[in-house]
């Protein structure tokens, strides 16, 4: 069957023999017209490629050309119908992944779609692999431009590596593909975000990186900015606190919690101060974003460039930017321990007054956002 | 007129030829690269993130929406299922087999969807100084056209007997977004941004927003075709059917720009209604803007014959007399002959090359000239298409949480109201109206409605009219 429609299909000639044959041809359900292929068959020939496949090739970095293994390879075939105006008929989609070699190969489909006037148009090969930038067979990256070395047969494909530099946002754009090709490249989804909330490329990317610090000698420290003592001064509390960090996130070079867990007591005692210290431009997507998100946030003017506060159950919230130091502050006091709505802003004024005692990171070395939605628990449960 | 007649025979021909030779490849603005590349770089520029995170998809263009096709009639699933299935998976824009696609990918669908079937693209038609869309006499180019598209699966022989064949005629672009024939026009796009926030249930109501999403893109193809001459000067025999290969300026574009890399939107368009993005008095239409400033194939000047004396003054007034359009203005022609071609410009474009053989001026459209329409006209397409899905998403309704109640009030670039409703949703996501709390809004006017005990959400919607045209703002609020 496969064979048949195949067949059919690079039949394309039969049909210009006359107008009754072209007929009957058509109308007999013949597989789809193959339009020419755009690129070669191989690198060292002229000869025009065969949009149906087979395709093969071999996936290299691009710096060392050692092949690269577990790259996931996506090819679409494009179906199209119409005269004078055109459109889509039908697509197919294969994928693999490069074995150790490097290599992939895509055969033919099967079941190639049937009907009249269906042509085979386009065939694009996606490869992509994570740490690298997208490879398209029919155009490059970052410039969009038309790529014109691809082959059918013994493709070489140099993947490189990517820079903190390129938007994450403009290359899932480029990358497009299927669900294969999106799964693999999900985890671009959140710097892409943060790009699309106001944070450059740069700064989406630094978040790449953010794992491998966590925990590295240049954390961000920030237990100078608030103490247990200070904290009951502000609120009357009598008790104790188990004084560690929030765990809802791990602490970073450029982020880092502290949670006054109250001893023996419910969560309505807590205190959670979280500092993002992220450079003048991602504060305000990180500011706009905890404006956006957390329950009942509403603007204020009570502190530093802007301020909110937030209410969500038993705890209240309340957070604060400062430009130019490219930093964000946020508190979470259970009801209990903050009973009145001036003491969160007391303790928020505390911190402040205590921000020269941290060491913050550098402004061009700072560029991170929590990955987890923001959280008013003081315990660190989102 | 003698070369119009010409073009007509040689359009016949060479028709009665593709017949035979069956595998024409015309080119409209293309659906896959080009339609998704312009609606890519339109929703970028748009504030449809923004507004999507403020209204409950945190991820806002990258949020995943999963459209539930369980929830259509067996017809519209069937219709639906089938166009999205046909889309090229290599765009992005394909929805997985869950039918989960991020939300920007589906405002791209919806655009590619509006010429699928290509046929729908016949409605993509207006020539502003009209108002009417693509015409047509029932000439031979027509019947043959017919032909063609018998082979090509547009038609079935008992539909060209009875005249039902495509007859080169079709709705105004401006009827065509407002008919109820289309799935992915304004009425879709409208009923559907309501029900994301009036449904119940969560998935219905994600699927809504899905619909609305893909008319959204369906509404904006329509306008970036007013972006492409042939589309606004009623130009289908000279720029589809004249080459056997389909519009040299659409193939050009689809083929240098693709999809990733046609160039970013201008600032996006403000227009005060619809119909004034596409056309309008002021000829700030992007209809107007296109058809005065360039040619389509098929309607460029005729091929002047020269004479012992004749001067570059006469050349051009006996091109003028041959236009089927008044503009572009034709002037700066230099006679002296040549082996060069030159070309006539129009504010730092070039919109026509000619070339002087010493018994003929004979003018044409070449890569020069088709590169300066692209590098002009594609970020102004875009950056219109942008201004259109602001226009369309222009009101909001913001809600703030005092004590046990919610205030909501009417924001946004609206003069006039319109009825509100308020929904309370509960920690399964369900949401149910408010008894009694409709009401008017007008712009600026505030609501206070009390928050139902158990309720984490509320979330409003106001229908209304404002410059003659419905609108619909939306709003919902996380309760403490």
């Amino acid at each position: 069957m496969i064979s048949e429609s195949v067949k059919c299909a690079r039949g394309r000639h039969l049909a210009k023999l006359t107008l009754a044959g072209s007929l009957a041809v058509l109308v007999s359900s013949c597989g789809p017209v193959v339009e020419n292929a755009p690129f070669s068959a191989r690198p060292d020939t002229l000869r025009p490629g065969d949009l149906l496949g087979p395709y093969d090739g071999l996936v290299v970095d691009g710096e060392t050309e050692r092949p690269l293994a577990g790259a996931v390879v996506a090819g679409a075939w494009a179906f199209e119908r119409g005269i004078g105006l055109q459109g889509p008929a039908a697509a197919l989609e294969a994928t693999t992944e490069t074995g150790a070699d490097g290599r992939y190969r895509l055969s033919i489909p099967e079941d190639l779609p049937r009907g009249e006037g269906v042509r085979l148009r386009r065939f694009t090969l996606i490869v992509y692999r994570r740490g690298y930038v997208g490879w398209r067979s029919d155009s490059s990256f970052p410039t969009g431009e038309p790529r014109h070395d691809f082959a059918q047969r013994a493709n070489r494909v140099r993947l490189e590596k990517w820079q903190s530099s390129f938007s994450h946002y403009r290359h899932l754009v480029f990358l497009g593909g299927g669900p294969a090709i999106r799964t693999a490249a999900a985890w671009e989804v959140q710097p892409a975000g943060l790009e699309l909330d106001g944070a450059s490329p740069a700064t989406a990317s630094r978040h790449l990186a953010e794992d491998a610090r966590v925990g590295s000698s240049a954390s961000l420290d920030i237990s100078p900015l608030l103490s247990e003592d200070e904290v009951r001064g502000v609120t009357g509390y009598a008790g104790k606190f188990e004084v560690g960090k929030l765990a809802d996130r791990a602490s970073s070079d450029v982020y880092d919690s502290r949670h006054f867990k109250a001893s023996d007591k419910p969560e309505t005692y807590d205190v959670g101060l979280r500092v993002w210290a992220i450079g003048s431009e991602a504060v305000e997507a990180q500011f706009r974003k905890l404006l956006g998100e957390l329950p009942g946030a509403v603007a204020t003017e009570e502190m530093g460039d802007a301020s909110l506060r937030a209410r969500g159950g038993d705890v209240t919230g309340f957070a604060f930017l400062l430009r130019d130091k490219g930093v964000v502050m946020q508190l979470s006091c259970g009801l209990a321990q903050c009973s009145e709505p001036s003491m969160i802003l007391r303790l928020a004024k505390l911190a402040e007054s205590h921000l020269p005692e941290v060491k913050l990171p550098s402004p061009e070395s700072t560029g991170l956002l929590p990955p987890s939605g923001p959280s008013l628990a003081p315990g660190g449960k989102p | 007129m003698r070369r119009t007649n010409l073009a007509r025979a040689r359009g016949a021909t060479l028709v009665c030829a593709g017949a035979l030779f069956i595998h024409a490849t015309a080119r409209a603005y293309e659906p896959a690269t080009t339609h998704a590349g312009l609606t890519a770089r339109a929703v970028e520029t748009s504030r449809l993130h923004h507004l999507l995170a403020r209204l409950g998809r945190p991820l806002g263009l990258l949020e995943p929406l999963r459209i539930g096709f369980d929830l259509f009639g067996r017809d519209e699933r069937r219709a639906l299922q089938a166009r999205l299935d046909a889309l090229d998976p290599a765009g992005g824009y394909r929805p997985g087999p869950d039918g989960v696609a991020g939300a920007a990918h589906w405002v791209v669908a919806g655009a590619v969807l509006a010429k699928t079937p290509p046929e729908r693209g016949a409605d993509h038609f207006l020539d502003p100084a009209t108002g009417k869309g693509l015409y047509d006499d029932p000439g031979l180019s027509g019947v043959a056209h017919g032909v063609r598209l018998l082979f090509d699966g547009g038609t079935s022989v008992r539909g060209l007997a009875a005249g039902t064949a495509f007859t080169l005629s079709g709705k105004s672009a401006l009827d065509w977004i407002e008919s109820p024939d289309n799935d992915l026009g304004l009425p879709v796009f409208f009923d559907n941004w309501e029900r994301a926030v009036s449904l119940a249930e969560p998935r219905e109501r994600e699927s809504a927003l899905v619909r609305a999403l893909l008319a959204m893109g369906g509404v904006m193809a329509v306008l970036e075709d007013a972006g492409q001459p042939a589309f606004v000067r009623n130009d289908f025999r000279g720029a589809f059917l004249q080459r056997d290969d389909g519009s040299a300026y659409e193939q050009f574009v689809a083929e240098h720009y693709g999809r990733a890399g046609l160039p970013a939107a201008a600032a996006p368009v403000s227009r005060p209604d619809i119909t004034s993005f596409f056309a309008s008095a002021d000829g700030k239409g992007l209809a107007n803007r296109t058809q005065r400033r360039f040619f389509s194939e098929g309607t460029i000047p005729a091929d002047v014959s020269l004479e012992r004396n004749s001067k570059a003054a006469d050349v051009l007034r006996r091109a003028r007399e041959s236009l089927v359009f008044p503009s572009p203005t034709l002037s700066g022609l230099v006679l002296r002959p040549t082996q060069h071609r030159r070309y006539l410009a129009l504010e730092g474009h070039r919109v026509l090359a000619y070339e002087n053989n010493g018994t003929q001026v004979r003018f044409f459209l070449d890569d020069a000239v088709y590169a300066d329409m692209a590098r002009t006209l594609l970020p102004e397409v875009a950056g219109y298409a942008a201004g259109l899905l602001n226009h369309l998403v222009r009101a909001s309704l913001e809600m703030s949480v005092t004590g046990n109640k919610v205030t909501v009030r009417l924001d946004g670039e609206v003069k006039q109201g319109g009825a509100l409703r308020v929904f309370a949703e509960d920690g399964s996501g369900r949401r149910r109206e408010l008894p009694g709390v409709a009401a008017t809004l007008e712009p600026g006017g505030e609501v206070a409605v009390a928050v139902p005990v158990g309720a984490k959400k509320l979330a409003a919607v106001l229908r209304g009219r404002d410059a003659g045209e419905p609108f619909v703002a939306a709003g919902e609020v996380t309760l403490p």
